[in-house]
């Protein structure tokens, strides 16, 4: 009796397991032909290359798409400005620089960085960075790309810090104890033998953070102005992608070649 | 050992909290649910708020998201009123013609769009002209208006918005790509009390209580047509005698299937106590034909 009902246990899971493995497929799978599908749609009645390279948004019946994506890189590049120095540092300094009571609170500490909802940190962009950048910089306001980088950055941070960590703490001691042992002082080991070992992983660490930033939707929406204008510089209000998406959707229904409409 | 009769038990109660958890997603009929217009999500929320007092029976659920937003919504079934403060254009009528959905337009209520600025501004009264120049961004520099050298920030609402697209219709004109574009009215005047160059507008719901001005951190602007009086839509009776020149009518677009449940919250809107609250809320009245 036991052992049929461990058999047959075994088998419930298996197709448990089967059933969600496959669901997830079913998922992806779905929502990459609902985009094909779509944007099949869409470029029968706008050309590829007006998309691409054409400098006007107005979805009535302009698609340049060329300032929605300059934005985007400007401010995903500007976050990642400020978030790999910063991020690499606080890894290197966790991982070879201190031990026990300081790295136990400090990477916990970080890690809970991850955890604060992107609507409260463009909170924080409306109250507090954009009024500093304002003042610091003699602008009238500071609803512009710097603000989107720098907050784009912290919440690229704690990314960017654990998979750094865990790459350079994963260099073999064998390596250091060699560098060591021919006479290297720290910041040697630390920068020829340390941080190449640790390159893959770092390199990793740095796409993950970069994900974070170029996904990022509600923190842009909130903390850049979104203006549609060609951004010129650090100081230009800009509209990414992802808040432009957020934006047009509720109303984009009327596009006749949409499928986001609900039930019709 | 785990007795049958107990398995059978577990299947029943969840089928039975399977069907009881749809039913209650099907019971449509009493909840009346408004979306749309940021502009008129407030008085609405006052309206269905008092309304509710006096009948306890409805559900109502009422919330924002935009003109656009709400109008798609009433397409797709998923609301039974769509506030919208402006008027359905040509391509959104013949999307309800093409899927066969029958709605009721009501105007309920009016509002006077109040072009807003900073306080230290030296600037009381622009003309239609001017304020066109500025958001078309033919003004850009406060200079050019006789001011100090200070660049004008435009704030505006983002395209869902039916404030943004009566303005665009209104004064015939495609806003600036410099302009910022906010997530509401609130955010608006916000970015305007902290921007000693900012330009924006709101619905005069968000900037007028009791007939009075509710927040001095601001500056509203009286606008003028050529060769006339320069009117704030601070001034009641102007608004009233259609003497402001941003002001326009507030519609509820009502599903016609939904009509019977909405009809009383329309009545109450109509009624004295309705109206009373409108205005005090710094909404004007309807205009009656």
């Amino acid at each position: 009796m036991n052992s049929i009902r461990r058999v047959k246990t075994d088998i419930f899971f298996k197709h448990l397991f089967r059933f969600a493995g496959f669901a997830c497929i079913a998922i992806l799978l779905g929502i990459f032909i609902m985009l094909l599908y779509n944007a099949v749609a869409f470029f029968t009645k706008v050309r590829p290359i007006d998309f691409i390279t054409a400098t006007q948004w107005n979805p009535n019946n302009q698609f340049g798409l060329l300032p929605l994506l300059v934005s985007t890189l400007l401010v995903t590049f500007g976050a990642m400005l400020i978030a790999i120095p910063l991020g690499i540092g606080t890894a290197l300094f966790m991982s070879e620089y201190t031990t026990g009571f300081v790295k136990n609170w400090l990477k916990p500490t970080i890690e809970m960085l991850a955890a604060i909802p992107s609507v409260v940190i463009g909170f924080l962009g409306i109250v507090v960075i954009s009024p500093s950048i304002s003042h610091i910089f003699g602008l009238s306001n500071g609803l512009n790309a710097l603000n989107g980088a720098i907050l784009l950055a912290i919440m690229a941070l704690p990314t960017i810090i654990t998979v750094a960590e865990d790459a350079i703490y994963a260099v073999p001691l064998s390596l250091k104890e060699a560098s060591y042992g021919l006479g290297a002082t720290k910041w040697t080991t630390l920068s020829k033998v340390v941080l190449p070992a640790a390159y893959p992983g770092i390199i990793a660490a740095i796409m993950l953070g970069m994900g974070r930033a170029i996904g990022e939707t509600m923190t842009v929406l909130m903390a850049t102005g979104n203006s549609l204008a060609f951004p010129t510089g650090f100081f230009s209000s800009i509209r990414t992608i992802t808040a432009t998406i957020a934006i047009e959707i509720a109303v984009r229904c009327f596009l006749p070649f949409s499928m986001a409409c609900g039930p019709s | 050992m785990c007795p049958k009769i107990f398995k059978v038990k577990i299947q029943f109660c969840s089928l039975l909290f399977l069907v009881c958890f749809l039913s209650s997603c099907g019971k449509k009929e009493d909840v009346l649910k408004i979306k749309g217009s940021d502009t008129e999500v407030n008085i609405s929320v006052l309206l269905s708020e008092a309304y509710f007092m006096q009948n306890k029976k409805v559900q109502l659920s009422v919330s924002g998201g935009g003109s656009g937003l709400g109008i798609a919504s009433l397409l797709n079934g998923l609301a039974d009123i769509a506030n919208s403060s402006r008027p359905m254009n040509e391509n959104e009528v013949n999307l309800f013609k093409e899927k066969h959905v029958e709605i009721v337009p009501y105007v309920f209520a009016q509002d006077a769009l109040a072009i807003i600025t900073h306080t230290n501004l030296g600037i009381d009264s622009l003309s239609v002209d001017e304020v066109k120049q500025i958001f078309k961004g033919e003004i850009t520099d406060w200079q050019q208006l006789g001011q100090n050298k200070m660049p004008v920030t435009l704030y505006g609402r983002q395209n869902n918005s039916g404030t943004h697209a009566y303005l665009k219709t209104k004064l015939k004109i495609e806003f600036s790509p410099y302009a910022k574009e906010m997530n509401g009215n609130a955010q608006i005047i916000e970015a305007v009390k902290a921007d000693k160059g900012g330009f924006g507008y709101v619905g005069a719901g968000y900037v007028l209580k009791n007939g009075k001005q509710a927040d001095t951190n601001i500056k509203i602007l009286k606008v003028y047509e050529k060769g006339t009086t320069a009117y704030s839509p601070l001034d009641y009776n102007a608004v009233i005698q259609q003497q402001y020149y941003f002001q326009r009518p507030l519609f509820q677009y009502i599903l016609k299937s939904s009509y019977a449940k909405a009809q009383p919250l329309l009545d109450f809107e109509k009624s004295t106590e309705g109206q009373k609250i409108i205005v005090s809320n710094g909404y004007f009245p309807a205009i009656m034909n």
